[in-house]
């Protein structure tokens, strides 16, 4: 090529090439690399994933939440915020449960706006399941109806939490999503009948066993829908389901239900999924996940003493007024509703480790006090004796005491705990969602209700016994146990007060540091009276931090909704969303 | 000099190899360049053929010899910065002694913008023409920190880290998201941060549309363009430029923090205010006892125990989980450790760069070899690079060029976490009462009671010693030219980068912390970066009697492509980092992972330039871009601008004002885009699987789990362009006899359809802010409004041959203001702490605004709590906060903006002289106006927070009722709305702050003792940074980055007000 045409031909051929080449479209046109589009999980096995995923959420981790702020087991808003615990830790520790103990919560609640989107988020999940079904083509109808049954049972689950929590809430099916825009939904329509519905569906469609023992079966959505009927005191229609629970109820590997010989078997990861659970999420370690699927929502609840593997972070600290209910009648072995607190428990406040300290091993106790609370001189798991004050991280903030019901044993360390992530309390235990002795106690309560108090006695006896099997006793232990189930007639002979006390009394003791307290005491409609003297009492033991704190009858029943979803529901000027009363 | 020639001819035998073309009849133009002050030689003065490439430089005594093929030259042109050009004709074989005038101005430099290069008067759009030698004042690995104070428009926070991140803001704040400007590098998209600062010859900021449109979508945080050295014609020549210095940590007690015995007996104090007692009146711990007074144990672990215990007898001892229960033995330090200078060292700096430049008529070169060390002071971070430059160029013929540039490094930089919860923040938490050591030499820690929880930082630092991460990068391009038709030029290039990092860190079974890691662990992985870039462009040149035409059409493709990996396992059976692999971690517990992500951009542009009579001045530009982050509807996006400019100092009326040797107005309009904020997919909605978030365990195995699926990311289909529109008018002066440079401009830029991840509600399934849950798309609906003056003056006086000196001011002002945000709310709030968000970005008010209660007091008594407006747990001694809605009650409603962390101007000042042999070079910067939260306050300043250490304020000047006006709210255990629980303006400070950023000295051999050696030049200078700040900010240093969303908050930083000293050579054979 001469000089001359080189630089004519040099030009034109770079011109041509870059005019070819940025005409391309093609060129700009990248596929997702990476990700699933929805035509790619819209097939039975991606169904099958997006329904796992559903179920993912019920730990409270994984979604919009952080983990201890939307914790499944709900120890803040169900534990902290009732008689069962205070916050423990420093006092600046996690600043927004303080708000939340002393009902005293702005609407930008960091705990409540977690809580809020991580249930949110789940229900999407859930309806994400019923919308992508919608669209593959290889299920078949029977598949069909299995991944609606547990889609709502997943949904109605979420909701419920929503319910209970902040009462008015917008009511998201699966036509509502972010694509058409329709998510501003107003918070005005009671929700039950939609979570009633919901069960009634997946108590009609799904099977009484599961292949996956972690599946919600049939007896699981009667199982809440009683629930549902509890909390609206609809005991008329509750009762027919619990009967039928207690009857024919299985649990999702077709177990039929029956309360565990020990109690703690419940609080052990070794033996969960037992015959008790009715539904239960299902935490795992050293599955890949760094921890996450490792029941994170409890990862603070631990003992603080570091020379412990399990070492924090010491929140969730049981009230002096919940170990006091645990003392028992020397004669009777009948639980003491009315006097539990008129002296404090022999505790360890204010002594430290290295003073001596012997706990009252006279006195009449409940054997589930040991399982539920962590004393100073009672073995605490296989960990060895508690030493009290190092075992709790600010005693002069926290009071003595440490929780129990959620933490692993020594034995079970690297093998039912996950040791690849910050801390050392990441277990396989479960969350109970309902247990058997749950059922049996509406069972009891609705048969105070509407029923025969002798069949409500014998209920709470079935719960009494179990705990009284002494072998279930903490081992070890140098404290009298003392517990007797109530003598036939004892509760027909009471009368229905009395009665009802005794029934509720028991769900305290039998179901305390699980998460369930505060609505329980919402729903008795007694949270003011109770909370108002169970406040005066913590402080006057030295819980200072409660000082001044007022539950408001009216208002204090249910948390503020978020601010932030509220702002972000706002159409032309007004919000789609109406803040609770008194926020 | 044929010696020396001889010497360097090995070196650059490769070089000459390429060159090897063949000769034929030479006209060699010999002659002598002075200058015209004292008829001094002038070295290094380019004399160039008129009109073609051929050119060559001066000898050291000024002389020149050209060689050259062509029959006929009519002219010869030398240049060199400083002096004024010349043209002289030439008359036969020698030209004689020519004389060239100093220049005092800088009109005539040529300076590279988009895809072209101008003169600096012919400019019409906003551009910043940077000092690089005032800029490598500064010394840092990292040129984008060199560049604070530098450059009118352009605001830069940044960090003292080796390596540390830097907020570049190019006229405010214009994104929530990525505000790094586009870095042009040699015409290629690169990156400022690791360049080797040596190798710039010149930097230039484009500001305006009417400067940056050319660069269409990328161009909206504007664009520094980065030209690095070639060589030139001539003699080739060996430089050295290094220095080595010290650097030394903040002296005193930086953070105001109490020693042993202030920390018990603030705890005392607490606990008594509290009523926290024991039966006999006294607190009781279990490390002070319970008395009067709290007294100092002898150990800390086992807690409160005195020497002669049997708790501390050694054979207890045991701090390997292997041989059973952890038994640590941890003498109290009743002195009190100093924890900042135990993490916080003396440490080194050095940086030598060697270059080789030279060339002929037929091609140039540019080689230069680089190493950087800069060892943090704080313990175990360092930036370690090392960096090679190859730029050459070769004349094929009079027509055709070919070329490359080539720049590859190599580096090591670990750092710590930057604004969050860090290194820094333990370090000010971790007791004093706590020894770095325990009794058997290893890390003491917080695993006490009482002592807080506090990880030990100088252990993590140390444990890092064997964690490595390594990143090397290829970036340049390869072009080649050539002109025909007489007034064309086509040009092509192809170039782009190569980026892969390796990484491995080890972690440590910590034993001796309150919170202590469940295992040790490796992680390890990498990834890689890749992107190609093609530009051709056609340019068209002209002059037709006193028009002059400039004209430029392109196109450009941009492919973008990246990978990575990394895997994780636990439970290693010894603690030696060296011996392990991931192969031999316990796979239970093990993750692992990959990413992917792809993008391409394509685009057409084109330019215009005009001039008639250099006195009316015009240009427009016009880009279209197209881009694979958006869906079908909007890929394309247009951004067009147009500028003028007019020289005023041209008109005839302006003759009789002779003070005025330069005067232009220049006037600008266009618009630029972003879409850097768009996630490559965002156009999808896409569905995920996360062993995390949506395995789930389904069986109850306890220790595996389902595949589960979950929607990652809903899509928008119809997110489009984002355009700034950018309004600019300068005033460009020379005055006073070319002494005095002014040039001020006036911007307004105003944002529309701002990229911004969506906001909705939790019922629509998506979450802004969430890690796991589904993100919301990015999408147009935030709005920002910039406005802002940039003024920068220089005045050079050259007093005689002996003295001289430049005096320039730099100032940047901007006012960043949100004028939509979506979602109903206008509102998103970021700048998260453990009291919750400081920051709310929201409609009308300022970018990065601090959000909150106003602290107007504290509660005096009683009376004055029940006298002022229901607050919750109002009590004397805590906050009094602002009732902002007058209801009565403070709750919500009552937050309010209190601050603003964007400065009202920064500013910086060099002054730089020379006399004789001596240089001094004395640059100054500041900020003034900026609020800044000293978070570190809620740490040190209220008891109740954490039990970590405390500052001098609380214990000496917290409210008392006797001291009703103190610095620290009441010292007491108990956490409350009134006081620690929620962001107020207690944390508000000034961060207005000047300071000496560099003071140099230097003085240069004189030049015939060293002719000898083969030395041209060798000067020696001693360097001092950060020799002093003003400041009213009482934490480390008010200088604190952050995100776009939010910055200027305080966790505890890594200071960049150290002193440094360095001495230095610059060599040149």
């Amino acid at each position: 090529m001469k000089r001359t045409n080189l630089k004519i031909y040099i030009p034109i051929l770079i011109a041509s090439v870059a005019l070819l080449y940025a005409c391309n479209r093609s060129f700009l046109q990248k596929d997702p690399i990476g990700s699933y589009t929805p035509s790619t999980v819209a097939t039975k096995a991606g169904v099958t994933g997006l329904l796992i995923g559903a179920y993912s959420l019920l730990d409270g981790q994984g979604g919009a939440g952080g983990s201890w702020d939307a914790a499944a087991s709900n120890w803040v808003w169900g534990g902290v915020c009732s008689d069962d615990a205070h916050k423990g830790s420093d006092p600046g520790d996690q600043p927004d449960i303080v708000a939340l103990m002393t009902w005293s919560e702005s609407s930008t609640n960091s705990y409540n706006e977690a809580k809020w989107q991580t249930c949110y988020d789940g229900v999407q999940r859930s309806n994400e399941v019923l919308r992508v079904m919608r669209l593959a083509t290889d299920i078949d109808p029977v598949d069909t109806v299995e991944f609606s049954a547990e889609a709502r049972f997943l949904r109605g689950h979420y909701m419920f939490e929503l319910k209970k929590i902040f009462n008015n809430i917008p009511i998201i099916d699966e036509s509502v999503t972010y694509t058409l825009d329709n998510w501003r939904v107003e918070n005005t329509s009671d929700a039950w009948p939609f979570i009633e519905a919901d069960f009634q569906y997946a108590f009609a469609n799904l099977p009484g066993t599961q292949s996956e023992v972690g599946r919600a079966n049939k007896y699981a959505a009667e199982a809440y829908l009683a629930k549902a009927f509890m909390f609206e005191h609809k005991y008329g229609d509750a009762l027919p389901l619990l009967n039928d629970l207690i009857n024919n109820g299985t649990n999702a590997a077709g177990v039929k239900y029956k309360l565990v010989d020990k109690f703690n078997d419940n609080f052990n990861a070794a033996t969960k999924n037992n015959s008790e659970t009715v539904f239960a999420v299902q935490n795992s370690v050293n599955d890949g996940s760094t921890a996450a699927n490792a029941n994170a929502g409890d990862v603070l609840n631990f003992s603080y003493d570091p020379s412990a593997p399990v070492s924090c972070c010491g929140f969730y600290q049981p009230s002096f007024s919940l170990a006091n209910a645990f003392k028992t009648d020397p004669v009777t072995g009948y639980p003491l509703p009315d006097t539990y607190n008129d002296v404090d428990l022999k505790n360890d406040q204010g002594l430290k480790s290295s003073d001596p300290f012997t706990p009252d091993n006279a006195i009449a106790l409940d054997p589930r006090l040991d399982w539920t609370v962590g004393r100073r001189g009672i073995p605490f798991l296989d960990w060895g004796v508690n030493p009290g004050f190092v075992f709790v991280r600010n005693q002069a903030s926290g009071g003595p005491y440490s929780p129990v019901k959620n933490a692993p044993y020594k034995s079970q360390v690297g093998i039912l705990t996950d040791k690849s992530s910050w801390t050392a309390g990441y277990t396989a235990l479960n969350v109970n969602l309902i247990r058997f002795a749950d059922v049996l106690l509406w069972a009891a309560e609705a048969e105070v209700e509407v029923g025969s108090l002798d069949n409500a006695e014998t209920y709470v006896n079935m719960v009494r016994n179990r705990a009284a099997n002494p072998a279930g006793f903490v081992p070890g232990s140098p404290a009298h146990y003392f517990i007797k189930p109530y003598a036939a007639g004892y509760f027909t002979a009471q009368g229905q007060d009395v009665s009802r006390k005794l029934v509720r009394f028991e769900r305290r003791l039998e179901l305390a540091m699980e998460g369930q307290r505060f609505f329980d005491l919402v729903r008795y409609g007694t949270a003011d009276t109770e909370l108002a003297a169970y406040v005066s009492h913590e402080v006057g033991s030295g819980y200072t931090l409660m000082a001044g704190a007022t539950f408001k009858k009216g208002q204090s029943e249910y948390f503020a909704i978020p601010q932030a979803e509220i702002d972000a529901s706002t159409v032309a000027g007004k919000p789609t969303l109406t803040q609770n009363p008194g926020y | 000099m044929p010696t020396k020639i001889k010497l360097h001819a090995g070196l650059i035998t490769a070089f000459l190899l390429l060159l090897s073309f063949g000769l034929s009849a030479q006209t060699t133009i010999t002659g002598r360049v002075l200058n015209s002050v004292d008829n001094r030689p002038v070295e290094g003065a380019t004399v160039q053929v008129r009109g073609s490439k051929i050119a060559t430089l001066t000898a050291s005594d000024g002389t020149f010899s050209l060689s050259t093929t062509q029959q006929k030259v009519k002219e010869l042109v030398i240049t060199i910065v400083g002096y004024e050009p010349l043209t002289v004709p030439v008359n036969g074989s020698s030209i004689g002694d020519v004389h060239l005038a100093i220049t005092t101005t800088s009109l005539n430099d040529v300076v590279v913008t988009g895809y072209t290069s101008q003169r600096k008067k012919d400019i019409t759009g906003a551009v910043t023409v940077v000092s690089v030698k005032d800029m490598k004042a500064i010394v840092s690995g990292t040129p984008e920190q060199m560049l604070q104070g530098q450059a009118a428009g352009v605001t830069i926070i940044t960090s003292g880290a080796p390596g540390g991140p830097t907020n570049v803001f190019v006229r405010g704040v214009t994104s929530f998201g990525n505000t790094d400007p586009l870095y042009i590098v040699d015409g290629v998209p690169g990156g400022l941060h690791d360049l080797n600062s040596n190798d710039i010859e010149s930097l230039q900021v484009l500001k305006d549309a009417g400067a940056a449109a050319i660069y269409g979508v990328r161009g909206s945080n504007g664009v520094i363009v980065i030209t690095t050295k070639r060589g030139k014609a001539g003699k080739s020549t060996i430089n050295y430029d290094g220095y080595y210095g010290t650097q030394r940590p903040l002296p005193g007690n930086p953070f105001h923090l109490l020693n042993s015995q202030e920390l018990a007996n603030a705890l005392w104090q607490a606990d008594i205010t509290s009523g926290q007692v024991a039966a006999n009146g006294y607190p009781s711990s279990q490390q002070y006892g319970n008395g009067a007074t709290p007294v100092l144990p002898d150990y800390i672990t086992p807690g409160g125990a005195h020497e002669g215990d049997a708790s501390v007898n050694p054979d207890l001892y045991n701090t390997d989980y292997s041989k059973g229960n952890i038994y640590q033995i941890t003498r109290a330090n009743k002195q009190g450790t100093d924890w900042f200078h135990e993490l916080f060292r003396p440490a080194p700096i050095q940086s030598h760069t060697i270059g080789l430049s030279g060339g002929s008529e037929k091609s140039t070169y540019y080689f230069s070899l680089g190493y950087f060390n800069q060892q943090g002071t704080l313990i175990e971070t360092y930036l370690k690079r090392y960096t090679a430059k190859i730029n050459t160029t070769f004349n094929i013929n009079n027509h055709v060029r070919v070329g490359e540039n080539a720049y590859v490094w190599y580096k090591n930089n670990p750092q710590i976490s930057y604004f969050g919860e860090n290194q820094v923040n333990y370090d000010y938490r971790e007791q004093p009462i706590i020894p770095v050591y325990d009794i058997k030499g290893n890390f003491a820690g917080s695993n006490g009671p009482e002592l807080g929880n506090s990880p030990n930082p100088v252990a993590n630092q140390i444990r890092t010693k064997q964690s490595r991460g390594n990143e090397w990068q290829i970036f340049g391009n390869a072009w080649g030219e050539v002109s025909f038709l007489k007034n064309f030029v086509v040009k092509t290039s192809i170039g782009g980068t190569i980026d892969n990092n390796y990484y491995w860190n080890y972690g440590y079974h910590t034993y001796e912390n309150a919170e202590n890691n469940g295992s040790n662990s490796l992680s390890e992985g990498g990834g890689y970066y890749s992107n190609w870039v093609w530009t051709n462009t056609l340019s068209y040149n002209n002059n037709f009697g006193k028009h002059s035409v400039k004209a430029l059409i392109g196109t450009e493709a941009i492919d973008v492509y990246s990978r990575s990996v990394n895997g994780f396992r636990i439970n290693y059976f010894n603690d030696n980092p060296l011996l392990q692999t991931l192969s031999n971690g316990d796979p239970k517990g093990q993750t692992n992972g990959s990413g992917v992500g792809a993008g391409s951009l394509s685009s057409y542009f084109g330019r215009v330039d005009y001039a008639y009579n250099d006195r009316y001045l015009l240009s427009a530009t016009l880009r279209r871009d197209g881009a694979s982050v958006f869906g079908t509807d909007n890929t394309y996006g247009y951004f067009p601008s147009v500028s003028g400019g007019w020289v005023i100092s041209q008109e005839n009326f302006m003759n009789a004002v002779t003070w005025v040797n330069f005067l232009k107005l220049r006037a600008s309009w266009g618009k630029l885009g972003s879409y850097a904020n768009t996630p490559p997919k965002n156009q999808f909605t896409l569905y995920q699987a996360s062993p995390g978030s949506s395995y789930y365990d389904i069986a109850g195995t306890s220790n595996s789990t389902l595949l589960g699926f979950y929607a990652q990311q809903y899509g928008s289909p119809t997110t489009g362009w984002e355009e700034d529109r950018i309004t600019n008018i300068g005033l460009d002066a020379v005055v006073v006899n070319n002494k005095l440079d002014v040039s001020v401009e006036y911007f307004q830029k105003s944002i529309k359809g701002l990229l911004f991840q969506d906001v909705a509600g939790a019922t629509s399934g998506a979450f802004p802010s969430s890690t796991g849950g589904s993100q919301l798309p990015t999408v147009n609906i935030g709005d920002v409004k910039n406005n802002g003056v940039d003024f920068s003056a220089t005045y050079h006086e050259v007093v005689n041959s002996n003295f001289k000196f430049n005096v320039g001011l730099v100032l940047t002002t901007y006012k960043s203001q949100v004028v939509g945000i979506p979602g109903a709310g206008g509102y998103f709030e970021a700048g998260n702490t453990r009291i919750g968000n400081f920051v709310r970005n929201k409609v009308g008010q300022a970018i990065g605004a601090f959000y909150g209660y106003d602290v107007i007091g504290y509660f005096k008594d009683a009376a004055d709590v029940t006298k002022s407006p229901v607050q919750q747990d109002a009590a004397p001694g805590r906050f009094k906060y602002a009732d902002i809605n007058k209801d009565g009650k403070i709750d919500d409603q009552d937050r309010t903006f209190f601050g603003n962390p964007n400065p009202k101007f920064t500013y910086g000042l060099n002054i730089d002289a020379t006399y004789k042999n001596f240089d001094a070079t004395i640059i100054f910067y500041g900020s003034y106006g900026n609020d800044v939260i000293n978070y570190t306050r809620y740490w040190l300043d209220m008891w109740a927070s954490f039990q970590g250490n405390k500052s001098k304020n609380l214990l000496y000047d917290s409210w008392t009722p006797s001291n009703l006006n103190p610095k620290a709210p009441i010292l007491e255990n108990a956490s409350t709305f009134s006081t620690n629980t929620v962001p107020n303006s207690f944390y508000k400070e000034s961060g207005s702050f000047f300071k000496c950023r560099s003071l140099i000295f230097g003085y240069t051999m004189p030049a015939s003792p060293l002719k000898n050696l083969g030395i041209d030049k060798f000067r020696l200078f001693a360097q001092a940074s950060n020799l002093f700040q003003i400041t009213k900010y009482t934490g480390l240093d008010p200088e604190i980055g952050g995100s776009s969303a939010a910055y200027g908050i305080d966790f505890g930083q890594y200071p960049n007000n150290q002193r440094t000293y360095t001495v230095g050579v610059n060599l040149s054979f």
